[in-house]
């Protein structure tokens, strides 16, 4: 087994080898980073991925009762209308479905044949009488289909560690699966939420697809982390170069036809992973 | 590995306890605090409810170890933070509750955090006109770089050591008792620290300083930030408390009532980071926030005639110190078993690195793991470590360094990318020399070695090219001879990179980063060029391009000059020694099995004991001299500072006495075996060489033939 012994599965590494194990091998155990783009329009890309940031910190201030007055001015002095359009139509919408009790950012961990899984929730939420609902803002232009949502990685790992793990948050409750939904809001369809409830099916089959996942991963050796027959997946790579799979990145439009997402920054488990200054 | 019985004594206690746990190093503190952490999620603490508080981020990893460690299921992820983590974090989340009254322009708009390198691009850009319009420094010899840091570094400790930064140049002059040039410094400093911080206040830019002075004066005592971190974190591990300065002990004072529990570590003897605002004294009195007080006194680690020998150099400083003490039971079997040194007197530094092979090389011989071994000096200089590693290398032994041996500024791959943006924008006016040219397309083309990219430049460059004109000509340019000798396969490589080369200059401006980017990935990084199956180039150039992103997203958006601009400025930064100028990561994992060479501190703050220790260049005054920094002073700017005192030449000898006396205890603390003393008359310089650690050891041998008598 080459994983080291601390690794950490998330929605991201896991989106990754089932895309490309040999990207899964790169970025994740060999850590090798490669400046090439992502896609070709990599300002309006990269502007994207921070009017995106920008967005979610606001709500996640406002989650923590940061004042709604303040957070107002602040959205409407962004640079991007996005911004102060996204955040009345989260105030006028969004407000009433959060009474319960909240946690913001919460990272929650499992155990898995031996091997960790992680997530980090943008919000929580405990409602009577015993239900908990994954909050989770998009503010991609598209809204995908529900199904397509279902079998996302994001979702099923999303609402699989809640279900083991959900007792950290509630002083050692155990959670049933009946108990889980999971709302995907999205900024541009403010009215028209996601919402995907959980279920012991989808539990047991997540158990066993995610079982099967982390153990087929942790038994590869270096050289069996093959590279993707399914090319599309490289025109959206940084290794394509390396890979001899095409010189030029993908197109935007495309990336976004794909439901793709760029939230990288978003799901970095590690708060401190900022340049640490010592002077 | 079973608990020793006093760290056994130290989980039992309730997990209500608020302790104060102290002890030297080497006695098993951490790993007490380890096994604290597991009683805390033993007994049904979820691990989000724990923060583990240490001065460096490394620091905490035996905590996340023993977390992961665990036997039974852990449902969340641990917390680990440092000052600095927690300052720029609440900044982060709370800024627009205090942004209004913090005293930015723009307190709508979100903050922009500097790094170190853009903090220092920008107190350049402040400092630099001051200097050459105003005159700023001018007795002053020394390297600007050097000016921009230790000015940051003053701010920063005013901001770690909790005083205001506009009484830094009273502060450094109310203790000065040498020429009045020097007062002139200290004022010019005051002038500079207020341009900066008005400067970045009226651009919404926080550096290091700021944002701690942000978190203290404005968020920690605010209901709102302090709710939430009270509210969140219910336990507390904090360990090497005495490395951090004491704003950080200010807070965790007013913070320890309200966690359930605490764990406070304190490395007795210890406080190295004082030159970076370590406060001992003031780590020490949140003791009293304790209810209960624990002494580690077993050491773990040293043998017997290591501690024999750690008495002996006390005794010695004492004396040397005029403040001697009774004598004690160093024998020279202590000696022979602890201490060695070369058998005969060496005269030059290379032989001494020699024989510290040979003796390295006898031990892992004897069957020595190479992880148990460490190579230090007070600085580990290029050239020492070069000569090191060259004989490692010779020798077969794996072996690592604290830093790679060269920074991001002279990486190849960073100067390839950096010298093919150049000829790209010849509207920059930064062409290279021809030979650098060379260099770069020798490491961009396969197939391409130095003399033949030279006779290649020869013929296709234009160095003093007119009118912002494309610098590159085609391969067909070259005299078909020499065609023949560079090879037509080549030719076609270099060509497909000119003409991507002089499209890129055609079209619309890019940011440097994006444009590097596209080079890379489109061309430089394909068959037939250098870092087609490079890895570790590509992980030096994506270091590059992130250095570039970061001064783009702190300088654009600021002071927002054209895209192009940036990049010439970015360059210009770099050719000046401004940005750039950090030490690359590796990103392959350290193989900890490798005779580890590091600068005798970075050892010390890294808490890894090993069995045997070479200790280089003890004739050096650098063991315990200060570093000559003409603009700030460590003590002076300290909280234990007495207003009114004047710094004279006893308390710089009482100084060097202290902290020679807390490095060597600190070394011989994380030693098991034996030191090896690396002596040379000469040392790496040439000076000979004759400072305070090489007299210490003479009383010590003395000690051991009187022992004997
Ligand atoms: S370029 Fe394609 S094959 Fe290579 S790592 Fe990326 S997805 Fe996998």
């Amino acid at each position: 087994m080459i994983l080291p012994d601390d690794f950490v599965f998330t929605q991201s590494n896991l989106q990754d080898y089932l895309d490309c194990p040999y990207r899964f091998y790169l970025r994740h155990i060999r850590h090798t980073r490669w400046p090439a783009l992502v896609v070709d329009d990599a300002v309006a890309f990269e502007e994207r991925g921070q009017i995106g940031a920008r967005f979610h910190r606001l709500l996640q201030q406002y989650l923590l009762e940061v004042p709604e007055t303040r957070l107002t001015d602040l959205a409407a002095a962004d640079p991007s209308p996005d911004v102060l359009n996204w955040w009345q139509d989260f105030l006028i919408n969004v407000p009433p479905w959060l009474s319960g009790i909240r946690w913001v950012e919460a990272t929650l961990h499992a155990q898995l044949a031996g091997f960790h899984l992680a997530a980090k929730y943008d919000l929580v939420l405990a409602q009577p009488p015993d239900g908990l609902v994954i909050f989770d803002w998009k503010t991609s232009k598209k809204r995908p289909r529900k199904e397509w949502l279902l079998n996302r990685v994001q979702t099923r790992i999303y609402r699989f560690i809640l279900c083991k793990s959900g007792s950290a948050l509630l002083k050692n409750a155990t959670v049933e699966p009946e108990q889980i939904t999971m709302q995907y809001w999205y900024a541009a369809f403010p009215t028209a939420p996601i919402s995907l409830p959980y279920d012991a099916r989808a539990h047991e089959k997540d158990q066993a697809f995610f079982t099967r996942l982390v153990n087929e991963i942790g038994s590869r050796k270096a050289d069996s982390f093959f590279r993707t027959e399914e090319t599309r997946h490289c025109r959206f790579c940084v290794y394509r170069s390396h890979c001899d799979r095409g010189t030029q990145a993908g197109d935007l439009a495309a990336f976004e036809d794909e439901e793709l997402e760029n939230e990288t920054d978003l799901q970095d488990l590690d708060f401190e992973a900022i340049e640490e200054i010592e002077f | 590995m079973l608990p020793t019985s006093e760290q056994q004594a130290l989980i039992e206690h309730p997990i209500s306890s608020k302790v104060f746990l102290q002890g030297l190093a080497g006695t098993g503190k951490t790993t007490a605090g380890a096994l604290w952490l597991q009683k805390l999620i033993l007994s049904g603490i979820p691990p989000h409810q724990i923060l583990v508080w240490t001065p460096q981020r490394a620091l905490a990893q035996p905590y996340l170890d023993a977390l992961r460690q665990m036997d039974q299921p852990v449902f969340s992820l641990l917390n680990t933070i440092t000052l600095g983590g927690l300052a720029r974090r609440m900044v982060d989340l709370f800024w627009p509750a205090v942004s209004r009254v913090v005293g930015v322009a723009n307190p709508d708009l979100p903050p922009h955090f500097l790094t170190l390198e853009t903090a220092q691009y920008y107190m350049a850009h402040v400092v630099h006109p001051l200097i050459v319009h105003e005159g700023l420094f001018s007795s002053l010899t020394i390297n600007r770089n050097r000016i921009y840091s230790q000015i940051l570094d003053n701010l920063n400790k005013a901001a770690i050591v909790g005083f205001p930064h506009h009484e830094i140049g009273d502060r450094l002059k109310s203790a000065w008792i040498g020429d009045v040039e020097q007062i002139h410094i200290y004022d010019d400093v005051q002038v500079c620290v207020n341009h900066f911080r008005s400067f970045c206040l009226a651009h919404n830019l926080l550096d290091f300083s700021l944002q701690v002075e942000i978190f203290l004066q404005h968020l920690w005592p605010s209901a709102l930030c302090q709710g939430y971190l009270t509210r969140t974190y219910r336990h507390l591990i904090i360990d090497n408390i005495e490395e951090d300065p004491p704003v950080a002990h200010d807070i965790l004072r007013t913070w320890l009532p309200e966690f359930d529990s605490a764990l406070i570590i304190f490395d007795e003897n210890a406080g190295y980071r004082y030159f970076l605002g370590a406060d001992v004294e003031s780590a020490y009195t949140l003791h009293r926030s304790c209810s209960e007080m624990v002494h580690f006194s077993d050491n773990q680690v040293q043998s017997l005639p290591i501690t024999h020998i750690q008495s002996g150099i006390s005794r010695a400083i004492a004396s040397l110190n005029r403040k001697p003490e009774p004598s004690a039971d160093l024998m020279p079997e202590d000696i022979r078993a602890g201490l060695e040194t070369p058998g005969e007197k060496i005269k030059y530094f290379p032989a001494m690195v020699d024989w510290v092979a040979d003796r390295i090389r006898t031990l892992i011989d004897a069957g020595v793991p190479p992880g148990e071994i460490v190579v230090l000096a007070p600085f580990m200089p290029d050239v020492l470590h070069f000569s090191l590693a060259n004989q490692l290398d010779a020798l077969g032994i794996p072996h690592r360094a604290h830093r790679p041996s060269r920074s991001l500024r002279e990486e190849p791959a960073t100067q390839t990318l950096l010298t093919l943006a150049a000829v790209t924008h010849p509207d920059w006016n930064l062409l290279p020399k021809r030979i650098n040219l060379a260099f770069a397309l020798m490491q961009a083309v396969n197939g391409l070695d130095l003399v033949r990219s030279q006779l290649l430049t020869a013929y296709t460059y234009k160095e003093f090219a007119k009118e912002n004109a494309f610098p590159l000509q085609p391969f067909e340019v070259v005299p078909p001879a020499t065609r023949d000798r560079i090879t037509y396969r080549v030719g076609e490589r270099y060509d497909r990179l000119v003409s991507w080369l002089h499209s890129a200059s055609q079209e619309d401006p890019q940011t440097l980063d994006f444009f590097l980017n596209r080079l890379f990935g489109e061309v430089l990084s394909q068959p037939g060029f250098g870092f087609h199956n490079n890895l570790e180039s590509g992980n030096t150039i994506a270091t590059l391009i992130e250095s570039i992103q970061k001064f783009r997203w702190a300088v654009g958006a600021q002071i927002g000059p054209e895209p192009f601009t940036i990049g010439k400025e970015y360059l210009q930064m770099v050719q000046d020694g401004v940005i750039a100028a950090s030490y690359m990561h590796s990103w392959e994992q350290p193989d900890e099995d490798a005779v580890f060479l590091s600068p005798a501190y970075t050892f010390l703050i890294s808490n890894r004991p090993v069995d045997y220790q070479f200790w280089l260049d003890i004739g050096s005054p650098s063991w315990y001299q200060r570093l000559d920094q003409p603009l700030t002073q460590p003590y002076v700017l300290s909280r234990n500072w007495q207003e009114g005192d004047l710094w004279d030449a006893e308390d710089e000898l009482s100084a060097a006495f202290d902290s020679l006396h807390r490095l060597s205890l600190g070394l011989l603390n994380r030693c098991r075996k034996k030191v090896f003393l690396g002596m040379s008359e000469l040392d790496v310089r040439g000076y000979e060489n004759r400072g305070l650690l090489i007299r210490i050891f003479q009383q010590v041998f003395q000690q051991a033939q009187k022992g004997a008598a």
